[in-house]
């Protein structure tokens, strides 16, 4: 990330300016398309370079797809609505409409976009009509009787009924109350690093020890950022979290500001759910009016404030930097670690970036103590709880809050009631598109991180994906390089280009080469920057090993 | 200062902390192939070409942007580390519509490579001939550009103009001037430090020569 860049928008976010990626996306809102005028008003209004706007104004997908004056049309491409449908829903929109993906109809009344993914993965498949999302049996219809209805939003359950777990409550500020009463912030940050609380996101990193890192770097200010850039299509647990228990969230964040000595945080929210952002305003109001964020918190000298921020569309968006890049209004590319964002993070600040759902766990951790986080799944390696969520192939799909060390069997035959009209698991995909895929006979592997690592798998984030007996494994490989390949933030040769190819290997139908394409695995796997060329081959690796037969292979 | 006590291929050094295992093997005489790497701007990690083997890491790492550790024990023939850089570059080739000039620094780092671009193992997609010559001094050919980010950072870190941006995403990722119509309709000063540090002749220089034999 530009020093430069970063230090014009930091300089220029003190004196009340927005970002540039902000103007950018309200002009898009208001007249459907980005003009140069509109460059050049971001530019004036950011402070940032016009060559640097014009380079936002490229990146970002919510940008760069026309909107129709009457009616903007998303169709969801997440791998839960290919697990439905193979795609068939998109075709049928584009058809029906007369609209190709990322095209607008001649008159500019109506446009047709892809978008992955919206987060109805429990009633696939999903499609945004303006803002309302329509999803399950008849939604292609409707569509194109122009009559889509708001689909219904998932009831999350916790599967833990007997304790102050995260999801059974958590609105009463209790964790918050003690901390700000009877707990140092050095304190709290013990309390945090003996809970072990491993960071939900995807890679575990242990949350106390990334506090402690921003708590011990220098800076005038320090900043807490809460991922909420929930992209792993298959995945809507931050979703649920953000729009149905904001104010476990509000407190997390809080807690990790009085531990690390920050006065501001900051969600970064998906526009994919065009819910989060003002269901999340609407609970930091709240939380004002309730003295439990502003200048004195509970009463107390400690100050906290939050702002909400809403992406653009990109999934590399997710990755730390990138989401970093993207809060201030700059391309959502990654950069390389060190620095790392605890010592150079928001404005050049040290920052501690956690996942939405990483956050929701320290208000158990502040008011319960971490003994009693460590105890909430016995036998696991991993301590506290997971929410985990299962796609529309289930009987009974949702957000579930289990234990860590449940094995996949209970989750998906008891917990979520195996799958409709008898139909059986050919293979789940766990922990978004950069994680492995477990084949329907493996299904004793218990949940958590090493288990999973075993079988070449990850909890990632936690979202399930059943495919069923129909699936073509080829068009799944193809599915998820497509979708690799156009979200790559262009920054890294080997993802840039190597995912383009991989996607080009299977696409085209010819027979695959498996020496050329394990060859181009491993550049990606060991020479890109981030975790998403990095992770892309693990879903092919696993169709590799257990549906070589499907992949149309050269003999 | 405590110095950091590194190896690279066998031989023993001592560096200050902060150096970069990119810095310590140029250091010491050896040689590691870079494309995005400028040393006069601040170190980018995107070609991933710098690659080396360090004992007992799960993988090879990119020198450009590692800090030396005490004790790191550097190979820069890890036959890993060469693996993966040289079917990086083998990419780099595949996404331009024809061979790179011989005197680039790109056909350079190919060539050190043993790659000719004859037979490339994954051919698709290349990018689009498209070319700007509406400045006098500087010309832009948008299919030779590989993303390295070395004119823009010039641009931003040594000239100070910010009058270049990195474009597009993935395969279509590319470079622009302004809002793209060209250096002349930027904030440009046509220093030419860009045309100075593009690997691939994406962004050259029009000498008066070339002008002349127009």
């Amino acid at each position: 990330m530009s020093r430069n860049l970063v230090e014009i928008v930091r300089r220029h976010h003190e004196v009340g300016a927005p970002t540039a990626l902000a103007v950018l996306k309200e002009a898009v809102q208001q007249r459907g398309e980005i003009t140069d005028g509109d460059r050049r008003r971001a530019a004036a209004r950011s402070g940032l370079p016009e060559a640097a706007v014009h380079g936002v104004s490229t990146f970002y997908d919510d940008l760069l797809q026309p909107r129709g004056r009457s009616r903007h049309v998303r169709v969801c491409t997440g791998t839960a609505c290919f697990a439905a449908t193979a795609d068939e829903h998109v075709a049928q929109i584009s058809a029906g409409l007369g609209l190709e993906l990322g095209e607008r109809s001649a008159d500019g009344e109506v446009s047709l976009a892809e978008t992955v993914c919206l987060g109805f993965c429990h009633a696939s498949p999903a499609v945004r009509d303006g803002d309302v999302v329509d999803a399950g049996p008849g939604v292609v219809a409707r569509v194109l009787a122009a009559a889509t209805q708001p689909a219904a939003e998932p009831a999350p359950r916790s599967l833990l009924a007997d304790g102050p777990e995260l999801l059974a409550r958590g609105r009463d500020w209790e964790g918050l109350a003690r901390a700000v009463a009877q707990l140092t912030p050095a304190a709290l940050l013990e309390e945090v690093k003996s809970a072990t609380v491993r960071g939900r996101g995807g890679a575990g990193f242990p949350a106390g020890s990334k506090w402690e890192f921003a708590r011990d770097a220098p800076g005038e200010r320090k900043f807490i950022v809460a991922n909420g850039d929930e992209g792993d299509p298959g995945s809507y647990i931050d979703k649920v979290l953000m729009e149905a228990h904001p104010n476990l969230l509000i407190e997390g964040m809080a807690l990790a500001g009085y531990a690390v000595g920050a006065d501001h945080g900051f969600v970064l929210t998906r526009s994919e759910y065009p819910r989060s952002k003002p269901l999340l305003e609407a609970a930091v109001a709240q939380a004002h009016r309730e003295g439990m964020l502003g200048a004195r918190v509970l009463g107390s000298d400690f100050a906290f404030d939050i702002t909400i921020v809403e992406g653009a569309g990109s999934y590399v968006v997710g990755e730390e930097t990138a989401l970093l890049a993207c809060l201030q209004g700059l391309r959502g590319t990654v950069s390389a670690r060190p620095p790392f964002p605890a010592q150079r993070g928001l404005h050049g600040m040290p920052t501690v970036v956690n996942n939405v759902e990483t956050l929701c766990n320290i208000p158990v951790v502040a008011r319960a103590g971490a003994a009693y986080y460590n105890e909430l799944s016995p036998g696991a390696k991993t301590s506290g709880t997971k929410l985990v969520c299962f796609n529309e192939r289930f009987a009974r799909p949702g957000v579930y809050e289990v234990r860590f060390g449940t094995t996949l069997r209970e989750l998906c035959e008891e917990v979520a009631g195996g799958l409709v009209d008898g139909h059986a698991i050919k293979a789940l995909q766990i922990g978004g598109p950069l994680g492995g895929i477990l084949p329907g006979w493996k299904l004793d592997t218990p949940l958590d991180f090493d288990a999973l690592a075993a079988e070449g798998c990850m909890l990632g984030h936690g979202g399930i994906v059943a495919f069923d007996e129909r699936t073509d494994m080829r068009a799944l490989a193809t599915h998820l390089l497509r979708f690799g390949a156009a979200e790559s933030c262009g920054k890294c040769f080997p993802c840039r280009i190597g995912l383009r190819r991989g996607y080009e290997m299977f696409a085209g139908g010819a027979a695959v080469d498996r020496v050329k394409l394990e060859a181009l695995l491993e550049t990606l796997e060991l020479g890109s920057l981030c975790a998403h060329g990095g992770g892309m081959p693990a879903p092919i690796r696993s169709l590799l090993a257990h549906f070589p037969e499907e992949l149309g292979l050269a003999a | 200062m405590t110095m950091i006590r590194i190896e690279i291929d066998g031989t023993e050094a001592q560096v200050a902390p902060g150096t970069t295992v990119l810095e310590a093997v140029r250091a010491l005489g050896g040689h590691v192939p870079t494309l995005c790497f400028d040393e006069r701007q601040d170190p980018f990690g995107a070609c991933r070409v710098c690659m080396v083997g360090v004992e007992g890491a799960p993988g090879p790492i990119a020198a450009c942007m590692t800090p030396c550790r005490d004790a790191m024990k550097v190979s820069t023939s890890d036959a890993t580390a060469r693996r993966v850089a040289a079917a990086t570059v083998e990419l780099v080739l595949s996404e331009l519509p024809e061979p790179p000039a011989a005197h680039t620094e790109l056909a350079t780092v190919a060539r050190s490579f043993g790659i000719d671009g004859d037979d490339l193992r994954w051919p698709g997609e290349q990018h689009v001939r498209e070319h700007d010559e509406r400045h006098p001094y500087l010309a832009l050919q948008q299919e030779l550009c590989i993303s390295c980010g070395r004119c823009v950072r010039a641009c931003d870190e040594v000239q100070g103009a910010f009058a270049l941006t990195a474009t597009g995403r993935g395969l279509h990722a590319n470079i622009a001037a302004g809002l793209d119509q060209g250096f002349r309709e930027s904030t440009c000063v046509s220093c030419g430090a860009c045309a100075d540090t593009c690997p691939t002749d994406a962004i050259t220089e029009i000498s008066l020569l070339a002008l002349a034999e127009r």
